[in-house]
């Protein structure tokens, strides 16, 4: 299982330019992928990121792949003018909360924010398959099918 | 933080000129809020299109209204209303039950005690119940006994409970019927009571819920019956509950499980002898009326329970063999009802305004927009629909109703872990899917699980549908999906002068060829996913009597839908059944044995499995889907054939096609369709663009299309994660393009329609809706084509 690398080392460093250089790349474009865009804002050339860097395309699967409770998301509080990261309660019936007070003016720098927020917030080995977890024998895993 | 003060619904989709439309509206809190009809041109907010546009309507509704809060009580339940006969000293209540949540999350939204088979109220009467902690409890007024073991989730058992007003002796008996090694023994518990049942008078005999309270409340009538609040919603299945008038032995519980036998003779229905069953108030047999709203009981009083908003049946009982799958075929083992505490059919809401709609009034998509002065906003669209025979023009557009009910106030995003893996980046939620986050009571979509997990295959429009909405960006695209997607087809008809009419999927589906035939042209939404057959069958009939069709989007003709014809009394199209078989990409799995519909009895699942490939259709099938980014498409040699050249007119070979747009940013993205002759597309189907080998890794085969789980099966490696721009003759001069991208109508726009995209599909929109059949194909192309075998030896010879 390729962990996810603490956010002082070199690999972290180089996958979080890689993964600014992305998201940049995709401001402009209704939708978003950890790609890079040759053009900002146009995908027709699109190179690098998780396609080029498994490491990085590891660890974002990995966090991808959480369970909804406590997962961060985008709320979009203005319509295509502010959008803020919350948090998921795992409940129905509970709406998710803010979790920082940063209002963004465009809907792509949260992605990056939360891929920071993460490399923070979970352990080097969060979910490796070889940990036994007894919540393994009711699909309580971490790691999430649809 | 609040969300969405005002919402509303009205009671169509379609509406005819001359017909009045009413509008139900909840506006929870602003003293008032004004109304007004606009026409629905555009509804995306992306700047780099051409912005929101809608143009306001006069008419005769626009006006100021005061605000009044309106509730929805959802959660199904069955009940009869207050009886004497109910109104008993001594009873024994039984049932089975398949409990789904018997303990929830103190901040569930409904976290508390559940009814089972009730006739209490505010501490009187008498039921069955789940407690907090999971157990199994028997009331007599306030007193309570319980069994103090928890009931295991997803298993039978067996629940029965007796209470002797002589001598004050409560009997509950709780029975697993799977044990296994490790359970502890459940004996019976008996304890002593005093008094006898008291009753709160107009207390409803009420199964899977309680009677909460009585309540004179404006905002109350919304409840069945009017003013009877229902709580302790159940969830879980209930199976042949049985009220009788005395404390029966354990004996004669086990004889009562066969249940009453009406009309005993000496040559049928052994069953309760006949000193037993003087015993029955009632004996409900679920497994009678599955396609109904009633639970229909079979005791001598014929206590028909009304059930309220749509629980899911057709579902396996506590005796169900595994030998019979449709419950047509055996409905004794399908007597069960799969209850939910979010279920809902009906919003009920008082009417707020009405219009009635002026003959003359064009064909278009229209919304009720009612705002606040304190800025809040919502939409209520509808559809002005001509009558058969009336129609005002040769093209259609044929509005994906069911679809958008499939998709209706859907809750992925915020439930679902494995969205953020679906959509390979973090999901975006807006104001919708916040007040919903909250508002449970909203229902859910056919993508999401009830709260209690299990699948939810039912949908009701006649409730507020919150992602039917203008300036709504889905998470799935981070765009608009559905209704503001195919406002993208809507914008570009009306930029480019086109005269249209708009049709709803319900119309097809029930006038059938009437409603079609008279257009030259059929055009689709981006997303028609969800049909019932009739639908198909009029498609069908249409393109072969010559019949044009232009299929803009993909992943259609996928699930099995079908009305349910219970509220055929209500109007057209008021609750759609989908259920999720074997097979297909599905947010959850249908039960085994639960296959079928319970309103039409059909097999439900992919039209596939019931030998309707989707590529027969319109020439081309969902292959792959991905939601990151969209990419473009190129022209293939088959686009130069003379058949299909003319689409081309003004397009170079080499261009572009579509490398821009306002879905994904591309005009080939999110769900795919590709040409496959081996699933049905007609053999002499051209293939003229294609967008193969430019997708990302987000995007992935289909399951349905594989029957090994290996690698190589994403968009940078596999070939069928494609998307085919196709075009078929059909007979008669009639023809069939399919454009195969959900994504694809996001690039009309762009540039204010002056685009590449545009100009293909203005090429094949204007050859399809000339009058007369279109021109022969040249004498050369009439060859015979096989399947597999495609290039047969003849046609290799005469070359």
């Amino acid at each position: 299982m390729i962990p996810i690398p603490r956010k002082s080392t070199p690999d972290a460093q180089r996958m979080i330019d890689e993964h600014k250089e992305c998201i940049d790349s995709m401001k402009g474009v209704a939708g978003n992928s950890v790609l890079k865009c040759a053009t900002p804002g146009d995908t027709t050339i699109v190179t690098g990121g998780i396609h080029e860097d498994l490491q990085l395309n590891r660890v974002l699967l990995r966090m991808r792949a959480m369970p909804a409770k406590g997962k961060l998301v985008v709320i979009c509080t203005k319509v295509e003018k502010e959008w803020r990261i919350a948090r998921l309660s795992g409940i129905r019936g509970v709406p998710p909360e803010f979790v920082t007070d940063k209002v963004y003016d465009n809907e792509q720098d949260p992605q990056h924010d939360i891929f920071l927020m993460r490399l923070d917030e979970m352990p080097e080995n969060d979910g490796f398959p070889e940990h036994f977890r007894e919540g393994w024998k009711r699909r309580d895993d971490k790691w999430t099918v649809t | 933080m609040s969300w969405m003060k005002i919402t509303g619904y009205a009671d169509k989709f379609g509406v005819h000129p001359g017909d009045t439309i009413k509008f139900f509206v909840n506006c929870d809190g602003p003293s008032e809020y004004q109304a007004e009809i606009v026409k629905m041109i555009h509804g995306d907010t992306n700047p780099r299109g051409p912005g929101f546009m809608e143009e306001p309507i006069a008419a005769s509704c626009n006006a100021t209204y005061k605000g009044v809060k309106q509730e929805i009580y959802s959660g199904s339940y069955g009940f009869v209303a207050d009886k004497p006969q109910f109104q008993l000293e001594s009873v024994t209540l039984q049932c089975w039950i398949w409990p789904t949540t018997p303990k929830t999350h103190p901040k569930y939204w409904k976290h508390g005690a559940q009814g089972l088979v009730t006739k209490w109220c505010d501490g009187k009467g008498y039921g069955l119940f789940l407690n907090e902690d999971g157990c199994v409890e028997f009331r007599v007024n306030d007193q309570v006994i319980t069994t103090a073991a928890p009931v295991r989730d997803h298993a039978w058992h067996f629940i029965a409970a007796s209470f002797n007003a002589a001598t004050g002796e409560a009997t509950l008996y709780h029975e697993p019927q799977v044990v296994y090694a490790l359970d502890p023994e459940i004996p019976p518990v008996i304890k002593k009571l005093s008094g006898k049942p008291a009753y709160v008078p107009g207390t409803p005999t009420v199964i899977a819920g309680f009677c909460g309270s009585i309540t004179g409340a404006p905002e109350a009538k919304a409840s069945v019956p009017p003013g009877v609040l229902i709580k302790g919603h159940y969830n879980g299945k209930i199976d042949s509950p049985r009220i009788c008038n005395r404390a029966l032995s354990r004996l004669e519980i086990e004889t009562m499980k066969m249940g009453a036998q009406p009309g005993l003779s000496e040559r049928r229905n052994s069953g309760p002898s006949g000193k037993l069953s003087e015993a029955i108030v009632a004996s409900w047999d679920f497994g009678d009326g599955i396609n109904t709203l009633i639970g229909k009981d079979t005791g001598p009083y014929l206590f028909n329970a009304t059930i309220v908003n749509c629980p899911t049946r057709a579902m396996t009982g506590y005796n169900w063999e595994g030998q019979i799958f449709d419950w047509k075929n055996a409905p004794q083992q399908y007597g069960a009802i799969h209850f939910h505490d979010d279920d809902i059919d009906d919003a009920r809401w008082s009417t707020s305004f009405e219009w009635t709609v002026p003959h003359g009034t064009s064909s278009k998509f229209y919304a009720a927009k009612l705002t606040t002065k304190d800025g809040d906003e919502d939409y209520i669209p509808f559809w002005v629909v001509p009558h058969v025979g009336e129609e005002t023009a040769k093209i259609a557009f044929m509005v994906p109703t069911i679809s958008y009910m499939a998709y209706a106030n859907e809750h992925l995003a915020n439930n679902a872990g494995g969205a953020e893996l679906l959509v390979y980046r973090v999901p975006i939620m807006q104001q919708q899917n916040m007040f919903l986050s909250e508002h449970r009571e909203y229902g859910g979509s056919i993508y999401d699980t009830h709260t209690d997990g299990s699948g939810l295959c039912l949908s009701s429009r006649l409730r507020p549908i919150l992602s039917i909405r203008p300036k709504y960006d889905h998470f799935l695209a981070q765009a608009p999906w559905q209704y503001p997607a195919d406002l993208h087809m809507i914008y570009w008809l009306e930029k480019m002068g086109y005269n249209y009419d708009v049709i709803t999927d319900e119309d097809v589906t029930y006038d059938g060829l009437a409603r079609l035939e008279n257009y030259n042209v059929i055009i689709t939404g981006s997303h028609p996913e969800h049909n019932s057959g009739p639908q198909l069958d009029a498609i069908h009939n249409y393109m072969q009597r010559g019949g044009r069709f232009m299929y803009m989007g993909a992943d259609g003709w996928y699930w099995v839908h079908s009305y349910h014809p219970a509220y055929d009394g209500k109007g057209r199209g008021i609750v759609t059944e989908m259920r999720r078989c074997e097979s297909g990409i599905r947010t959850w799995r249908a039960d085994p044995g639960e296959y079928y519909h319970q309103g039409t009895g059909e097999l439900g699942g992919m039209w596939r499995f019931r030998g309707r490939y989707l590529h027969t259709i319109a020439g081309t099938g969902m292959s792959s889907e991905g939601f990151d980014i969209s990419t473009y498409y190129s022209r293939t040699p088959e686009s130069n054939d003379a058949r299909v050249a003319w689409a081309f007119e003004g397009i170079t070979y080499d261009e572009k096609l579509g490398n821009f747009g306002l879905v994904g940013g591309g005009a080939a993205g999110t769900e795919l369709d590709i040409v496959d002759t081996m699933l049905g597309s007609p053999p002499h189907t051209l293939v003229v663009a294609t967008s193969a080998g430019r997708h990302t890794e987000g995007y992935l085969l289909v399951m349905e299309d594989y029957g090994f789980n290996q690698q190589g099966l994403d968009g940078t490696q596999h070939p069928r994660v494609r998307s085919d721009i196709a075009y078929h003759e059909t007979p008669n001069g009639g023809a069939s393009f399919a454009f195969s991208s959900i994504a694809f109508c996001g690039a009309l726009p762009w540039n204010n329609g002056d685009n590449n995209i545009s100009k293909l599909v203005g090429n094949v929109l204007n050859r399809f809706m000339a009058d007369g059949p279109l021109p022969a194909p040249p004498v050369e192309a009439i060859v015979h084509r096989g399947r597999a075998d495609y290039d047969q030896p003849m046609n290799k010879a005469r070359k």
